[in-house]
């Protein structure tokens, strides 16, 4: 390291700056002060991004531990991650958000929630992490609400509420249970192998199954998805905060606990869970015409599959999904304007010439895929990574080179997959080299467990094939109606027209 | 004045009797029942829609009284919107005080008339009766000797039967059918959004539903159960609902124009389709089979119902009320009148309701504008124009948005501007390189007569596919990629780096990554110089012939030249302008397109136009009909774009000498120009500042930035349609208010060219105007909510929230500065016709239609005559 600033140092300055900018948000709520603020806010909240960068490339093979923090690369990328997606959304809003009547809350309540979520991935102390994730919540349950003229985005917030509610008292719970049963606060204290072999099975089962319900329900895992789909009705920036920054957090807090899960059976729910969460999100997915809707099936499958990667000990590899599954959705949200387009596909293309290449592709995907499997160093998960890769190679290729038009179209598609796959190689290099995660890897779900995920992954993907072309069955029907009911928001999240704007025009300011 | 049923009068004179229903005939009601609706097209090609096209017969106070008792929609302006509009200066009080002689002079009420007008000044300011007064005790017992006043009921007939039933949550039970129905039609008319298609969708609507509904997870058994054994035809099912709803045979169509009220943009949309393709004919039928079926399914547990069509009576409260608060009576005055005299101060506190007096500051408000416009007009001195040789002549369109910059342009040399239709006469659909879709660009009221494609040899269109297919192919890919459960889990990885580099670009350097991104796109596109196929071939097969004919070339080319009124005079240089706009991320896009090109840009029609009048046959057959085009004349083409008020050249052909003195001499100016206007329609556009250094940029700033709600105001404030001469004009800013469309009576002694004017760009103004009008009145209902929470749906529209109806009209953020405050002014287009007052006679007693708009006041009509004297004619 060039620079090389001690831990504490840059922890304080980080507070100051991240105090600074949540007074500035503050300051924009008092109506005397003018609008052009913002964007001086905006700049004062680009500076705890910033110290975070630099604390994450200054961090060190190991963490520190200071007072009630705890800091280590993942826990300074996750506050990088969290508070850069809440500028950039911050920033969007400028003009976004131009004329509306919350215009000055809306800033300081992203600022006061993507503050409150990015502390909460600093703190060691169990007590000020479950504050501070309730404070998380809070805001984000205000942010969705915030236009409460309209009796539609009240009650999705009425309903994310009463889900978050669930999900932060189950933390709280497992955090004093830990306590009570370890004696510590600190869970970098509390989970080390001494105090895990002291705790009874089921003490430690118990703990688990609490932190279980505690993830499953931020991330919308089926049965609990309700609060998602219904608060696609929030603005677009704050779906885009909600899908890229709070959905993810299951996956953050399964990496701290897991010394605590052991292949058991709060693993096993996990995985089950997951698994048909991300059948039944890659299914409305595919059944839902709404852009918006569309996408809230995709982060339910992505986040089961972050939390199926979680399950099989691959914390790492689930870090890197959240991360950029988060800058994804937030970029998909944002240019939710955009999907008013039309795409002409050429019908140039002969598809019988095009027999050979596809068949190339599946065989390569076939290759890549089991030279993959073979490189790795455990059975596990490197399965469905890659069953996955290859798929997608085999599925990219059809696509881009074997349908591509002409010879352009080949040595562009050609092209394209080989710097997507030196891009994809890259930046997992990176993410390997700065993630120090030192997570207990010697239990491992037993093969069968992965091989039953394998096989309702291709399940699912054979399904949704099926569908796409097989109409004459009368399951389908059935299974098509519902997985669109699924998707749908209930009777009284739904309003035929925005009747709220006419009581705008009626008010006299 | 009993509103509600006004529409449907003349069935309820038939005979109303057991009539068996199977006799009526369900398809002829259906199109009845569809004039309450209009049709709504795709928001990729937003074009302007009168949402009250089908209601013109009827007056506009009759159908806001209709609206108002039978779907609670008001189209007046709100009393805020007044109230702030007054204060601005846009009312002028003598016209309210007219309004008010006006009305009270057409009713009869044995009222001090001191008293009255007492009460009706203080009453047209428009505040809200005081709570302390609504909730007096006192008022209270006084109220209590009234039993009810007589008025007429209120009548529920065209409301759906479900309407009357209340479930839980504060729902009734029409919001649930409204909820089944909206399901139900974005996945019918998905236009391949989503992975798998909707099951036997080809069957047509109806089909696909009664064969899907058995397994609808949303019904219960019982629910479904009664859907069985429903016919296997729309016309039969539509038919056997009614029937078992027992709707009386009188009631039918109002019946089914209250379903078709319930969700008008989906209804619209199916309209539309209908229209389209004469597999899908039936569809709107099938929309009410489908509706009405599912309306009997769900009520049939409630059935039967008791007849709670209960005389709704007038609260007398708020009428005592009003009295005490501006009619200045103390409880006492109240007490010592007779009952007599207080039953009258009732009725006409009642009948001189929220209503009346909007209607009248909305009067009073169009009154005054169009004293203000006569003023603007007026004022300037019209000095004698000789028609002194011009350095060029630059073809507009009529949009309200041409007239600043052509007010610039004016400024910095010897140039006349012209303004006409922006499809500039020729009724063609347009096909770009490379593509198979054609698009309709010329107004919507009309279908286009040819197809003109562009055109390249056949190597370099070969080489221009494969690029192009291979920019396409990587969006496609993605797509399949993301409706695949496998690879769809490694998407985020694959595309999540790229994205969120785009993502920062467009965040923090919005106009370079914006720029950045498009020209990446056009230089690997590298689109060839085209030509385009104007002359007939026979040998293209397309539904429309491909090409103009030798006559039909020299036919349009006359038309428009006759149009422009520019037959004589011809400058060197003749600048061809359509509009277009450019915004980023903006489902409404085509909103901000030209109108008269059905919602896209006009640049092609105006290289049609350019070239058609270069040719040398069309120009030598011209001038033996007497319109003799000078050699040196050459005619460009060019893009005026809206969003940053530049010039795009898009087809100049080689100039001859004087031409290019004036081609450079343009090109010198035009950077002042787009300065001047842009810094002028800045000021406009909400902001943190309104003065700039550098407008330019900042008008860029506003089209390239991903995150800009309102990239420009587009036609908002337009209020009229000045047909005549510029000179009339010229010099006078009419704030970007106005259409302008040449005319020159003294041309026209027929009157045809006035009579296509008013058809033409007189028509689509209007609904230009009354799409922003109804936006603006009643956003909810016809306006397109706000943009934050809109999703777009199917790829053919938005809807708000979590689920809504098709929306229909212009975004929340279209028409309004601020949550608190309107951009728009909702005033009725007042169309101004420069021409002696026998023209305008002769056209009000040939156009039959036009006479209607005016009579029922859909549109404000004046004239000038040629001395400069204005006639009001409403
Ligand atoms: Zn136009």
């Amino acid at each position: 390291m060039l620079v090389s600033l001690s831990s504490t140092m840059l922890l304080t300055l980080f507070f100051i700056m991240l105090i600074a900018s949540g007074l500035s948000g503050i300051l924009l709520l008092h109506p005397r002060v003018p609008l052009s603020f913002v964007r001086i806010h905006i700049g004062i909240n680009a500076i705890p991004p910033l110290i975070s960068l630099l604390a994450l490339v200054n961090t060190n093979v190991n963490y520190d531990t200071i007072g009630p923090w705890f800091l280590d690369s993942l826990a300074w990328l996750v506050v990088f991650f969290v508070l850069t997606i809440g500028l950039i959304i911050q920033r969007f809003s400028i003009r976004y958000f131009m004329g509306d009547y919350s215009y000055r809350k809306y800033f300081a309540y992203f600022t006061f929630t993507t503050g409150a979520a990015s502390i909460t991935w600093l703190c060691g102390d169990l007590r000020f992490l479950v504050l501070f994730w309730g404070v998380t919540l809070v805001g984000l349950t205000i942010l969705i609400g915030l236009n409460r003229r309209w009796q539609v985005v009240s009650e999705a917030a009425r309903v994310s509420k009463r889900f978050f509610m669930l999900s932060w008292l189950s933390l709280l719970f497992a955090a004093i249970w830990l306590f009570q049963a370890t004696g510590q606060w600190q869970f970098s204290l509390a989970l080390t192998n001494e105090n895990l072999a002291q705790l009874g099975t089921w003490e430690r089962t118990g703990i688990s199954l609490l932190i279980v319900l505690t993830v499953i329900i931020p991330a919308a895992q089926w049965p609990f998805q309700r609060w998602l789909i219904e608060s696609v009705a929030a603005p677009t920036p704050v779906s885009a905060i909600m899908h890229a920054g709070l959905v993810n957090a299951g996956g953050i807090i399964l990496t701290r606990f897991s010394p605590l899960f052991n292949g058991d059976i709060a693993s096993i729910i996990l995985i089950i869970l997951a698994s048909i969460s991300v059948l039944l999100g890659s299914g409305i997915n595919l059944v839902q015409v709404d852009y918006k809707r569309q996408l809230v099936g995709s982060t339910m499958g992505q986040m089961g599959f972050m939390l199926i990667q979680c399950a099989l000990g691959a914390y790492v590899a689930a870090v890197i999904h959240l991360v950029l599954h988060g800058l994804f959705k937030a970029t998909l949200f944002l240019q939710a304007g955009s999907a008013v387009r039309h795409i002409e596909l050429s019908t140039h293309v002969n598809e019988s010439s095009s027999y050979l290449w596809i068949m190339v592709g599946r065989a390569l995907g076939l290759i890549v895929g089991v030279s993959f499997w073979l490189m790795a160093p455990v059975a596990g998960y490197p399965l469905i990574s890659a069953l996955i890769l290859g798929w997608s190679l085999s599925v990219s290729w059809t696509q881009l080179v074997a349908l591509g038009e002409g010879r352009i179209g080949r040595i562009v598609g050609l092209s394209i997959i080989g710097v997507f796959a030196i891009v994809y190689f890259i930046i997992h290099n990176l993410f390997y080299e700065w993630l120090h995660i030192s997570v207990n890897q010697s239990v491992q779900l037993p093969i069968s467990v992965v091989i039953i995920v394998v096989g309702l992954l291709l399940l699912g993907s054979a399904i949704g094939t099926w569908g796409a072309r097989n109409h004459s069955s009368s399951i389908f029907p059935a299974l098509y109606l519902w997985l669109v009911r699924l998707g749908e928001a209930k009777l009284k999240s739904v309003d035929s027209h925005p009747n709220y704007l006419k009581h705008l025009i009626n008010t006299r300011r | 004045m009993s509103g509600t049923s006004v529409l449907t009068k003349q069935k309820i004179n038939k005979k109303d009797s057991d009539i068996n229903h199977k006799e009526i005939d369900i398809e002829v009601l259906t199109k009845s029942a569809s004039r309450v609706i209009a049709p709504l097209w795709s928001i990729s090609t937003f074009a302007a829609r009168n949402p009250w096209m089908g209601l013109e017969k009827h007056s506009f106070d009759r159908v806001a009284a209709w609206l108002k008792n039978s779907r609670n929609v008001d189209i007046y302006p709100s009393a805020s919107m007044i109230i702030s509009a007054k204060s601005n200066g846009e009312i002028d009080e003598t016209y309210i005080k007219m309004g008010l002689q006006r009305w009270i002079d057409s009713h009869s009420f044995k009222i001090p008339r001191e008293t009255l007008e007492q009460y009706c000044h203080s009453a047209l300011k428009l505040d809200s009766l005081p709570s302390y007064l609504l909730s007096s005790q006192k008022l209270k017992v006084l109220a209590e000797e009234f039993s009810g006043l007589n008025t007429d009921s209120i009548d529920h007939s065209m409301q759906p039967i479900s309407s009357r039933i209340d479930i839980e949550g504060g729902k009734r039970l029409v919001d649930l059918l409204d909820y089944h129905m909206i399901m139900w039609c974005k996945l019918y008319l998905d236009d391949s959004q989503a992975g798998w298609k909707m099951p036997n969708r080809e069957e047509g609507f109806y089909r696909a539903w009664q064969r899907l509904i058995q397994y609808d997870p949303a019904l219960s058994k019982k629910q479904r159960k009664h859907l069985i054994g429903f016919p296997k035809e729309a016309k039969l099912a539509l038919k056997k609902a009614i029937f078992a709803l027992e709707i009386p045979e009188s009631q039918i169509q109002g019946y089914l124009e209250g379903h078709l009220l319930s969700l008008p943009g989906w209804a619209g949309m199916m309209l539309w389709r209908s229209r389209q393709s004469s597999q899908e004919q039936e569809l709107l039928t099938e929309y009410l089979a489908v509706r009405v079926s599912m309306e009997y399914a769900l009520i049939k547990p409630y059935l039967p119902l008791h007849n709670q069509q209960s005389e709704s009576e007038v609260s007398v409260v708020p009428l005592i009320a009003s009295w005490l608060h501006w009619g200045g009576l103390s409880i006492e005055d109240w007490s010592k009148l007779s009952v007599a005299e207080q039953n009258e101060y009732l009725t006409f506190a009642y009948q001189f309701n929220d209503m009346v007096r909007r209607k009248i500051c909305l009067e009073a408000w169009e009154q005054t504008y169009s004293e203000q416009l006569c003023q603007k007009i007026g004022a300037k001195q019209r000095e004698a124009d000789d028609k002194k040789s011009k350095l060029a002549q630059f073809v507009f369109c009529i949009d309200v948005r041409s007239e600043p910059f052509r007010r610039q342009l004016e400024k910095e040399g010897p140039f006349e501007t012209i303004g006409i239709a922006g499809f500039f006469g020729v009724p063609i659909a347009t096909s770009e390189l490379g593509s198979n879709h054609s698009h309709p660009s010329l107004p919507v009221i009309s279908k286009p007569q040819h197809i003109i494609k562009e055109s390249v040899n056949d190597y370099e269109l070969k080489s221009y596919q494969q690029r192009k297919s291979a920019v396409n192919s990587l969006t496609y890919t993605f797509k399949m990629m993301k409706q695949n459960v496998l690879s769809s889990l490694l998407l985020p990885e694959l595309s999540g780096p790229w994205l969120s580099l785009q993502m920062v670009a467009r965040s923090f350097v919005p106009k370079k990554a914006n720029r950045f991104i498009r020209n990446l796109r056009e230089t690997w596109l590298r689109k060839p110089n085209t030509a385009l196929t104007l002359n007939h071939d026979k040998n293209i097969e397309a539904e429309l012939p491909v090409g103009f004919s030798a006559e039909e070339k020299v036919k349009y080319v006359r038309e428009a030249l006759k149009l422009m009124g520019l037959t004589e005079n011809f400058a060197s240089l003749v600048v061809i302008c359509g509009h277009g706009s450019q915004s980023t991320n903006n489902p409404y896009a085509s909103a901000l397109e030209c109108g008269a090109c059905g919602g896209a840009s006009g640049g092609f029609n105006a290289r049609v136009l350019a070239t058609l009048c270069n040719l040398p046959e069309v120009r030598a057959e011209l001038s033996s009909e007497g319109i003799e085009i000078p050699e040196k004349t050459v005619f460009v083409a060019a893009e005026h774009k809206t969003t940053v008020d530049e010039l795009d050249w898009i087809y100049v052909p080689e100039l001859s000498e004087t031409a290019q003195e004036a081609f450079n001499y343009i090109q010198a100016i035009l950077p002042k120009v787009s300065q001047r206007a842009n810094s002028k329609r800045l000021a406009l556009l909400p902001n943190f500042k309104s003065v700039f250094k550098d407008p330019n940029a900042e008008a860029h700033r506003f089209a390239e930035d991903w995150s800009e709600i309102r990239p420009e105001w587009g036609l908002a404030r337009n209020a009229a349609f000045i047909i005549g001469q510029r000179e009339l004009t010229k010099d006078c800013d009419l704030e970007g208010r106005v259409f302008l469309h040449n005319y020159d009576w003294k041309q026209d002694e027929s009157g045809e060219l006035l009579a296509n004017i008013i058809a033409g760009p007189g028509t689509v103004s209007q609904w230009i105007n009354l799409q922003y009008y109804a936006s603006t009145v009643a956003p909810h209902y016809y306006g397109s909510g706000n943009k934050a929470m809109q999703t777009v749906t199917s790829g053919i529209g938005v809807m708000q929230g979590n689920a809504s109806d098709l929306l229909t009209g212009l975004p929340w953020q279209s028409v309004m500065e601020s949550d608190h405050e309107a951009f728009h002014s909702p005033l009725r287009l007042l169309i101004v016709i420069q021409a002696p007052s026998k023209y305008v006679e002769r056209l009000l007693n040939n156009d039959s239609s036009l006479r209607e708009k005016v009579q029922n006041n859909w549109v404000r009509f004046a004239s000038v005559e040629p001395d400069g004297h204005w006639i009001n004619w409403n």
